[in-house]
């Protein structure tokens, strides 16, 4: 079996699981393996950033959190109550202001748009992208690289926190927005602990999958890939770089984004937590696990290392060390499966055995150097025809 | 004036926090995301020593220093020795060093969970006695100039006058800055790097251990205390310039000048949004950082 | 060879993890508790930034529920505690609420500690019909019908007794309000600015720094230029050790400037070193020095139970408040279903260790019985003032909310 064949038959394995999986499960663990398809798009989004293009960001927290904070917008003025004014304008405004969305509070006009909730649903991911677009912008055509990305969008992610705590009137602060009404479309109600908001996540999350393997396995891919192995010789061979690397960028805050919409969805609320570092370098993690550079790999390492997470951190004998044995995971990750869970099934597919046996001088431990020489080829190659 | 002086306090503690990251990222080009750890453990080793040995907290800056190069050297030889050259990997091996350092001085290096508790580790909230000389203001040229504040920003002098001695004027620093400029020709003319390596890396964690008991002095030693230092420390060395002291040196003051006088003019929120955006202008800008050694 | 180890090793794993996860994943129906037993959730975080305070809250609960097992229980039904780490993350809060409202079926989860892990837990109680028994005094503005706030004080219940007798008895005018960024601080500020405008204060100063921040050499000096002649702390968690040792290191003094706290209890000054706050004041309804036949016993009992130099704090009380109202209203109702606990929890009364406390019918919030205290060598604090009665919960008094005049009623609120 070829490794193409087996990852193939791995994707539709998964696919089909995940889609039974609200047969079988109760209303909680529907909503919670729910909330962990969520994290599972924010890890795919770093695969894309990250493992094919080596942008690591550090602050895909802050592109989770407004798409969160969008919809969240939203669904806080579908209540009742909250019209015309949120209530948490109405406690934090000045006296005598006019009890009005466009001015109860300072900037309180920027909500006007959100009474429509498809423009929050939008806002979502346009938002996100378009923030990632501006910072992308500066940072690529400055020729920004590695560490000092991951830097920049960390220290980006901080102020976005920072700034939404401080302007509690319009933000709702530390508190974050909770008092939400269910997402309705078409007088469909999305239900967090029923199966409408279970496949509405799963479907998005195979959606995203499948756009973006179909992506990255084409040309934008390679070309990727080139400029994650070389940036230089990427460049030498005629490719905009910055326009792919911002591309990419953009693509993966709308997937941040978008997670964060079906955050909100299922958890019902939205937090400035959401742009906190820890979070952020959380969803590297998820994507470190499973296999950086394989988008089902990213998607399963967050499915598992918060399945056990949460496993560990509820059964009595764990408690007091959970933090460990999530440290002690991500220091083996990273001595061990430098490509993680996906690495390991490659290395099963590719056994030593089977590879001489067809020839090929992929070795199982040096499957990281071999794809590179092939890479090189490939994006000359593909450079020749273009 | 008041605001300058504080402002140089806020530069001293970060700049003894960066300067041993900026070693070791300089150096070793590692990021060490549990470094502020080593401040945590500078803090706690402060806790424990007061509690336990009597000692004030002059003798504990030694004691620190040993305690958290030992830590450091631990960590070298365990995990990040087998990770150089894959930069990005340090940050995520290191941050999960952090987690597990910080749970373990919950639970007492895991005697909690037998019952043993020794006194000053847990979660609990920590707090080291100051000597009452430190604990006064001095006035001066018409400021008001907090005693401790003054001795953290003088031990951070002698700090860094220490490390410029070890830099330069040893054989070990011409060697840690050989191995800094080119790692394989130095280990061709016969320096052992992987000795350097983890003596810069203890020595880095080191000072941040000491740090760690300056700090201890007028903040809460608790486990998570580390975590806001190791960003704004990196924050530090990146705009300063790479493996450049004075660079570290300059970029600490400037920013703790910038904190404290946005802190004043609007207030402190402000005080760091201006402080990363400054960050962030000078890595677009000037991505070498502010000072850079041209013989690269 | 190796890679065949560890294909084993991950096997072997995930099929324990499978293992253990599997009779509560799939749909079984209901949880089958033991007949005789009440399962309830304890939910405060035992790691991260707020495990300092939330650590003996955790205790304190477990405590009272023993207490009460060992009198027989509720109902005839002996608790049992289902225990959960939020981490300190409203994230979690609000995932650990799910699986002890959903999955555990638990009737009532005693829990949080910020008001941010309460919005939080907000959405899931109030959808899935849970119940949350919230401890901590907070900014109010909040009138739930699925949260029982047992001991738990608002703005007026610190603010009413404290600024007056700040004027009246020290003879200051000027005051300086301080806080952490969120919204706690800046509804008490709200609400101190009603009173100083009623009673004549002047408010030379109203700011904030962002919660765990312990950098405060430039508030403190801008305090010190304000002319304040007293400054009203609303700084929350290790900021609060900081801010006092700053204090003291800029040369300040608490006799010349006197500092009064509506959240520095005995866990924080006991963190930073008793001498740092030595004359400051802290308004709030309960210390362990009140002096109440019942606080002996609490005191002790909690000693007992959590060792000899724990200390008993506002927070803590309030927990031990909760549970036992909780039980008390299910032993009225005859029933556990939250919305049957509300109905009867409003009116009813316990002798807490800070004396009397009564549940309000209208908006589920407590009398209780504001206090001034003042830090001593020790560490506890001296009760230099308090009330003779229980004072009237207002939750919205910071948008004008009076005793007669209520925005929280039995209905919901109306602004």
């Amino acid at each position: 079996m070829t490794y193409r064949t087996a990852s193939i038959i791995a994707y539709i394995v998964f696919f089909a699981v995940v889609l039974a999986l609200p047969l079988v499960l109760n209303s909680f663990w529907t909503n919670r393996v729910a909330i962990y398809l969520v994290y599972s798009i924010c890890a795919i989004g770093i695969s894309m950033s990250w493992g094919y293009a080596g942008i690591l960001s550090l602050g895909q927290g802050l592109f989770f959190g407004m798409g969160a904070y969008m919809l969240a917008m939203s669904l806080t003025l579908a209540v009742p109550e909250n019209n015309p004014v949120p209530q948490l304008m109405l406690l934090n405004m000045e006296p005598n202001a006019v009890r009005d969305l466009c001015c109860v509070t300072t900037g309180s006009f920027l909500w006007i748009p959100f009474r429509s909730i498809a423009v929050g649903m939008i806002a979502g991911i346009v938002v996100p992208c378009v923030l990632a677009a501006g910072i992308g912008y500066v940072m690529f055509k400055r020729r920004t690289t590695g560490v000092y990305v991951s830097i920049i969008t960390l220290a980006f992610a901080l102020i976005g926190q920072l700034l939404i705590i401080n302007n509690q009137p319009l933000t709702g602060g530390f508190n974050g927005l909770a008092d939400l009404a269910l997402l309705e479309i078409g007088g469909f109600e999305f239900d967090p602990y029923g199966p409408s908001a279970y496949y509405a996540v799963a479907l998005t999350l195979i959606a995203v999958i499948l756009l973006a393997r179909y992506m990255l396995t084409g040309r934008i891919g390679q070309v990727l890939k080139a400029i994650r192995e070389d940036e230089a010789r990427a460049r030498y061979l005629g490719y905009d770089v910055e326009n792919y690397k911002l591309f990419i960028f953009c693509v993966s805050a709308g997937v941040a984004g978008l997670a964060g919409m079906l955050f909100t969805l299922t958890s019902e609320f939205a937090t400035p937590s959401l742009m906190a570092t820890s979070l952020s370098i959380s969803m590297v993690i998820w994507a470190a696990t499973g296999g950086r550079a394989s988008l089902l790999g990213a998607c399963i390492g967050a499915l598992i290392v918060n399945f056990v997470g949460s496993l560990a951190s509820e059964s009595a004998t764990f408690q007091p060390v959970w933090p460990i044995i999530l440290g002690l995971l991500f220091v083996v990750v990273v001595l061990f499966m430098p490509n993680g869970i996906a690495g390991i099934f490659k290395a099963f597919i590719d056994r030593p055995g089977k590879a001489e046996r067809l020839g090929g001088a992929k070795l199982a431990g040096k499957t990281e150097r071999s794809d590179k020489a092939e890479l090189l080829v490939k994006s000359e190659l593909s450079a020749r025809e273009a | 004036m008041e605001t300058f002086v504080i402002g140089l306090s806020i530069a001293s503690i970060l700049f003894m926090v960066a300067l041993g990251l900026a070693i070791i990222y300089g150096t070793m080009n590692v990021i060490n995301l549990a470094h502020g750890e080593m401040v945590m453990i500078g803090a706690y080793t402060t806790v424990l020593a007061t509690k336990h040995l009597g000692l004030n907290i002059y003798l504990c800056l030694p004691l620190a220093f040993l305690v958290t190069a030992t830590f450091g050297l631990i960590i070298e030889r365990t995990v990040v020795r087998r990770l150089y050259g894959r930069l990005l990997d340090t940050l995520l091996a290191t941050w999960g060093i952090a987690l597990i350092l910080q749970q373990l001085i919950r639970i007492h290096f895991g005697l909690g969970l037998f019952g043993i508790e020794i006194d000053g580790l847990g979660s609990d909230l920590q707090n080291v006695p100051v000597p009452a000389e430190l604990q006064q203001a001095i006035q001066l040229f018409g400021a008001n100039i907090p005693v401790y504040r003054a001795f953290v920003f003088v031990t951070a002098l002698a700090l860094g006058a220490i490390t410029w001695l070890v830099m330069y004027k040893t054989r070990f620093g011409s060697q840690l800055r050989a191995v800094s400029v080119a790692r394989n020709t130095a280990a061709a003319c016969g320096i052992n790097d992987k000795r350097v390596n983890m003596l810069a890396f203890a020595y880095g964690s080191g000072l941040a251990g000491i740090a760690g008991v300056l700090v201890s002095g007028f903040k809460t030693v608790s486990p998570d205390m580390g975590t806001p230092y190791v960003v704004d420390a990196f924050l530090v060395v990146v705009a300063g310039g790479v493996g450049h002291l004075l660079g570290t040196f300059a970029s600490a003051g400037i920013l703790g000048e910038v904190q404290s006088f946005v802190a004043t003019w609007a207030n402190d929120v402000y005080g760091r949004t201006v402080l990363f955006a400054v960050v962030i202008f000078i890595l677009l800008f000037k991505p070498q950082g502010l000072f850079v050694t041209k013989s690269r | 060879m190796k890679n065949h180890d560890r294909r084993t090793f991950l096997k072997a794993s995930g099929l324990t993890a499978i293992g253990l996860a599997a009779p509560s994943i799939l749909r079984l129906g209901d949880k089958a508790w033991a007949a005789d037993e009440i399962p309830v959730g304890i939910m405060y975080s035992l790691t991260g930034t707020t495990a300092i305070v939330e650590k003996s809250m955790n205790q304190c609960a477990q405590m009272a529920i023993d207490e009460i097992n060992a009198k027989g229980g509720v109902l005839g039904r002996k608790l049992r505690a289902i225990v959960e780490d939020p981490a300190s993350e409203p994230r979690i809060y609000s995932e650990k609420a799910r699986k002890l409202t959903i999955e555990d079926q638990v009737p009532v989860i005693f829990g949080c500690y910020t008001t941010a892990s309460r919005k939080a837990v907000l959405p899931v109680v109030e959808r899935r019909k849970g119940l949350l028994v919230w401890p901590t005094w907070y900014e109010g503005e909040e009138c739930s019908k699925n949260v029982l706030y047992a001991g738990s004080a608002v703005p007026n219940q610190q603010l009413e007794n404290s600024l007056p007798w700040l004027q009246k008895s020290l003879g200051k005018n000027k005051v300086f309000i301080v806080g952490s960024d969120y919204a706690f601080p800046r509804g008490m500020a709200k609400t101190s600015k009603t009173i100083c405008e009623k009673i004549g204060m002047q408010v030379v100063g109203d700011e904030y720094l962002p919660l765990g921040h312990t950098e405060w050499a430039s508030m403190v000096s801008k305090i010190g230029s304000s002319g304040a002649d007293v400054i009203f702390s609303n700084v929350v968690g290790d900021s609060i050790v900081a801010f006092y040792r700053e204090l003291r290191n800029q040369g300040y003094d608490f006799d010349k400037l006197p500092l009064c706290a509506s959240t520095t209890t005995e866990v924080e000054i006991k963190a930073m070193g008793p001498e740092y706050a030595l004359g400051s004041y802290v308004s709030l309804p309960y210390f362990q020095t009140v002096d109440t036949p019942q606080n002996k016993v609490f005191v002790e009992a909690f000693k007992a139970y959590a060792g000899a130099d724990a200390v008993t704090h506002a927070a803590m009380e309030a927990v031990y408040i909760g549970v036992n109202m909780w039980a008390m209203a299910a032993e009225k109702a005859g029933d556990l279903a939250p919305d049957a606990i509300v109905a009867n929890a409003g009116g009813l009364s316990f002798d807490a260790p800070q004396g009397k406390v009564t549940i309000d019918p209208d908006n589920l919030h407590s009398y209780l019985t504001p206090r001034i205290g003042k830090t001593r060598a020790d560490g506890l604090l001296d009760i230099v003032d308090q009330y003779a009665e229980p004072l009237v919960p207002l939750p919205y008094s910071s948008v004008g909310e009076t005793a007669d005049k209520r925005v929280c009623t039995t209905s919901g609120a109306t602004l």
